[in-house]
């Protein structure tokens, strides 16, 4: 699936981190699971309560992801039980189900995250990464990768060693970059996570274009390089050229 | 007006007309009895001085002075010869009033020439007698009528009171919770044979509510789930770097179009959801504040286009509104404003007490305006627009007894809803 799989990845923190996915549709959990096994995670699926039940009474998991509408049972019994029997793991709700009542009730028995699908693998990737930083380093860690550095409490951004003044959706951009290093990235998939769902036309993907282009330009004022790559007809990637 | 005060107003009116016609008909008939009684004695007073005339074959007034009981005046000239009763009314001398009278007049011969005689019988004591008969059933009857009227009103509060209760059981049913709708059983049948029906049709409308929520949650995730799968291959398949540039075109075609089919669905299934008023609670809205609110949502798209934004309240326009179809009514209209705006372009924010007006500047319309909240008009050719967003706010306006219109001067256009 993915030619490109020898590539160096950025985000080693993750190596070794045990991630669950509770999906019953094979095809889409398949795909969570190659997407993060790509960035260093180890990945098990459940396709089933029971299955998903039995593995986290058996062993230790990072992050869990979680589909709500399971053939044999409910996710929030999941989430409930992992709550009480394994409460250092991070959880993601993902489903198709999008009532404001859901994602309460999701927040409130106690998952971190709650995305509706469909959903872009970037994002899941970019929530898993930031749910797993704040519960094991307590975010204070700093993010880097070549001569990028963010300081992830403060906001600061250091390229070289120089500290370089961003806006908050050119932070934002980075991060999720960052979060992604070496993936493809679509422009809907940009837009949606600087301004969420609500901004769905082809301004939202001008905007895009003028931020990325000002976070390049801002980049290589510091004596950065140019990681920002366009991929015509679909977006951008960062990584090394 | 309720039911008993209906009812209780039938029974006054009806028992009104009835006690005055009994009323009336005692009085008559009291009347009637007492003339009869007092003419048949005048008739014997009539045979006993027509007998005494026939043996003394005189008359004096004197030997009958008292009250000018009998008057004996000579007769000149024609009369005809017949007995009448008439009233009349005589002078009280020790009473100084005018006493009601009946007189007997008849004529008769005395000592060969003709006299009319009267004969006359006081009646004031028969009136006394009448008035005070009639002042007894008066009360009597006034009474009656209270005590009945009152009667009547605590039975039917009684009768009535299973049917006020089921009634407040009705009211406070909702057909969005699982409760069921009760009653307690009442001694009359046909509130029972109400309160079963109404059972049934409660039960039926919670069915139905819940099998068409259950459908809209369940093709939600049938419909959604396919389309994330999709997603996701079409974000594993870009990652390859080898894609030709019509693979990229297909490829991006696709994922435009599951991207829109998702939207759509969305946008169907929440109208359904809206329709089906799956959003039950609800709470005070200030709708202008909610406007200002959202606006902060879309500061990188109104600086990016440079828009001018114009804001202005007069007063506030507070609602009882679904706080989720409130923000989805508001997020929807200011979109809409500031997608189809111009770059450079203007937005302006009339709120007051009762309205709110979202005016901006944008291509004029070649279409009717009304026709715009019918599903799947869209304006513009925008391939990310479903067409589906002013079709919701309608529905909520609708769902919310709001009103809203539409319209276009030029290049301006405006949105006013209000209550």
């Amino acid at each position: 699936m993915f030619p490109d799989s020898g590539a160096i990845f950025g985000a080693h923190e993750f190596t070794e981190m045990k991630v669950l996915v509770v999906e019953d549709e094979k095809g889409l959990a398949e795909s969570i699971v190659d997407y993060l096994s790509r960035e260093g995670f180890v990945c098990e699926v459940a396709n089933t309560f029971w299955q998903a039940d039995e593995k986290i009474s058996l062993y230790q998991y990072d992050c869990t992801i979680v589909d709500l509408t399971l053939p044999d049972g409910d996710g929030f019994n999941i989430v409930q039980t992992l709550k009480k029997i394994a409460a250092a793991t991070g959880i993601i709700i993902i489903s198709a189900r999008n009532t404001l009542e859901d994602k309460i009730k999701g927040l409130e028995i106690g998952s971190d995250d709650y995305m509706t699908k469909p959903f872009h693998l970037s994002e899941l990737n970019a929530r898993v990464k930031s749910l797993i930083r704040r519960r094991n380093f307590g975010g204070n860690n700093d993010m880097v990768w070549k001569e990028i550095r963010v300081q992830l409490p403060s906001r600061k951004v250091f390229i070289d060693e120089k500290d370089t003044v961003l806006s908050r959706k050119e932070y934002d951009l980075l991060l999720y970059f960052l979060s992604n290093i070496d993936v493809a990235l679509t422009k809907e998939a940009i837009a949606e996570h600087l301004w969420g769902d609500h901004m769905d036309s082809s301004d939202s993907l001008d905007m895009v274009y003028s931020h990325i282009k000002n976070l390049r330009r801002k980049i290589l004022e510091k004596g950065g390089k140019d990681y920002i790559q366009s991929i015509y007809g679909i977006g951008y990637k960062f990584t090394a050229p | 007006m309720k039911l008993l005060e209906k009812t209780s107003r039938i029974y006054l009116l009806a028992s009104l007309v009835i006690y005055v016609a009994v009323g009336v008909a005692f009085y008559w008939i009291t009347t009637f009895m007492i003339y009869d009684e007092v003419e048949s004695r005048l008739m014997v007073e009539k045979r006993d001085f027509e007998t005494y005339l026939q043996t003394n074959n005189t008359w004096t007034n004197n030997s009958y002075f008292v009250e000018n009981k009998i008057e004996v005046v000579p007769v000149f000239g024609e009369f005809e010869n017949e007995a009448t009763f008439t009233d009349t009314l005589i002078y009280n001398r020790y009473e100084q009033s005018m006493d009601p009278f009946r007189q007997l007049t008849f004529y008769t011969m005395i000592g060969g020439s003709p006299y009319r005689v009267a004969i006359r019988k006081s009646i004031v004591e028969s009136y006394k007698l009448i008035e005070a008969i009639s002042a007894a059933m008066v009360t009597f009857l006034a009474l009656l009528m209270i005590s009945m009227f009152f009667f009547q009103r605590n039975l039917s509060g009684k009768l009535w009171r299973p049917f006020y209760d089921s009634l407040a059981r009705i009211k406070n049913f909702d057909w969005t919770k699982d409760k069921k709708l009760e009653f307690e059983s009442s001694e009359i049948s046909e509130f029972n044979e109400l309160d079963e029906v109404m059972v049934k049709m409660a039960s039926k409308m919670q069915h139905d509510y819940k099998s068409l929520r259950e459908f809209t949650e369940n093709a939600s995730h049938e419909i959604q789930t396919p389309l994330a799968l999709i997603n996701a291959r079409v974000e594993q398949f870009i990652q390859s770097q080898d894609l030709s540039e019509n693979q990229t075109h297909w490829i991006e075609e696709i994922y435009h179009a599951a991207r829109r089919m998702s939207r759509l669905n969305q946008g169907l299934l929440l109208l359904a959801k809206i329709e089906n008023q799956q959003f039950t609670d609800q709470e005070p809205i200030d709708l202008a504040a909610l406007i200002i609110a959202r606006l902060k949502d879309f500061e990188d798209i109104i600086t990016h286009k440079n828009i001018m934004v114009h804001t202005e309240s007069t007063g506030s326009f507070v609602k009882t509104i679904s706080p989720a179809l409130a923000e989805i009514m508001v997020t929807n209209l200011v979109s809409n404003a500031i997608k189809h705006n111009y770059n450079d372009g203007k937005l302006t924010i009339l709120t007051g007490a009762n309205y709110f007006v979202i005016s901006n500047t944008g291509h004029e319309l070649k279409a009717d305006p009304g026709r715009l909240f019918e599903r799947f008009k869209k304006e513009s050719a925008q391939a990310e627009s479903v067409g589906l967003g002013l079709a919701i706010v309608k529905q909520i306006c609708d769902n919310y007894e709001l009103h809203i219109d539409y319209r276009n001067v030029d290049s301006l256009h405006s949105i006013r809803v209000f209550a």
